[in-house]
């Protein structure tokens, strides 16, 4: 594959904004869901009613692989102690007022990108 | 007749501090969620500091059907002690050493011991390759939740909190370092695993992602620009 900008700088609102790689379209498409670590940050990649989303991958719990199983029903089961997030926001189901951080992508050129800050 | 001990000893070694492996063996909540396809009941009947007496169910690598037991553990220094009395009848006494290795690594040695009738001495090649295939399915299944347990801690990690950098939109503070894991038992939980109804498991089979930690230097000093090999690594995939 064409090898895609590591990082892309955005003006938005006055200020420029970093967004990181994390995945291309195609690769998501694979299983629909996938796991990357980008820098200091494990981002849960995924599709749901047609948008695609990002959230954490780590779980308020004991820092569990939330996206480690495929969703069902829209909803996210971490796999070392079965705590639930919702596909939709990333709230947890499990414990709520432990969410997941949503994160803001950018899709540029097929390739998917992360604000790490935003 | 004089009893015999059947037994069969496994070896192996882990790039984690040993407390973070006796934090995994003090995790009962896991069984029925990262070992789902291995256990599918669990309930801690008691537990303090050093021991815990839980029932679990669980289906060994042979055998075509679950069983239900109590298993009491305790540690005495190093060792972590723990006898299991299964439905099946067998007394089983399991050993776990664990040792310190340079670099944050640990040796973990496990022993299981069974002591029964002289007749079931025949047995023993079975007995050792069963419990070859639990040690190894049983470790697989571990490794990866604690090598990302470490990593998560040394990312700063906070149990019931999460990574303070990431739930405040903000950079990771390179300079403030963790400190040594400390395995400080019982292990909390807010699951009803120690309530009379215990904890099931919600399925037996899934779709699996997966992990996506493969091995990763976490970075200490000051922010490192984007050029990093991190970046290069997921620029690469």
């Amino acid at each position: 594959m064409a090898s895609a900008a590591k990082v892309i700088t955005v003006q938005e609102e006055g200020r420029d904004v970093t967004y990181r790689y994390v995945a291309s379209i195609a690769e998501l498409k694979k299983t629909g869901q996938l796991t990357r670590w980008v820098g200091d940050h494990d981002i849960l990649l995924y599709e749901y009613e047609g948008q695609i989303k990002a959230l954490s991958n780590v779980c308020r719990h004991f820092g569990g692989p939330v996206g480690y199983h495929k969703h069902e029903d829209g909803v996210f089961t971490c796999l070392w102690h079965n705590w639930r997030y919702s596909c939709n926001d990333g709230s947890c189901l499990s414990h709520p007022g432990l969410p997941l951080r949503q994160y803001v992508l950018k899709i540029v050129n097929n390739q998917i990108y992360v604000d790490l800050l935003g | 007749m004089k009893p015999v001990t059947l037994m069969a000893q496994f070896h192996a070694e882990m790039d984690c501090p040993k407390e973070v492996v006796m934090w995994n063996y003090y995790d009962h909540e896991h069984l029925v969620g990262t070992h789902f396809k291995l256990y599918n009941r669990a309930r801690v009947l008691a537990e303090r500091e050093n021991w815990s007496l839980v029932y679990r169910s669980k289906r060994m690598p042979l055998l075509p059907f679950y069983t239900g037991g109590v298993g009491f553990q305790f540690m005495d220094g190093n060792t972590m002690k723990s006898f299991h009395m299964d439905s099946v009848g067998f007394l089983l006494e399991m050993e776990a050493l664990f040792s310190d290795l340079p670099d944050d690594r640990c040796g973990v040695t496990v022993t299981y011991r069974i002591n029964t009738h002289p007749f079931f001495k025949l047995f023993e090649p079975l007995f050792q390759r069963l419990f070859k295939r639990w040690f190894w399915a049983t470790w697989e299944e571990d490794a990866p939740m604690r090598l990302r347990r470490w990593k998560v801690h040394r990312l700063g990690f906070k149990d019931f909190g999460g990574l303070d950098y990431i739930n405040k939109k903000s950079v990771r503070n390179r300079d403030a370092r963790p400190g040594p894991y400390v395995f400080d038992p019982p292990v909390r939980s807010a699951s009803p695993i120690k309530t009379i109804t215990g904890i099931e498991r919600p399925f037996d089979h899934s779709t699996e992602i997966g992990y996506a930690d493969e091995p990763f230097a976490i970075q200490y000093g000051p922010e490192l620009p984007s050029e990093t090999a991190a970046d290069e690594a997921v620029a690469q995939k």
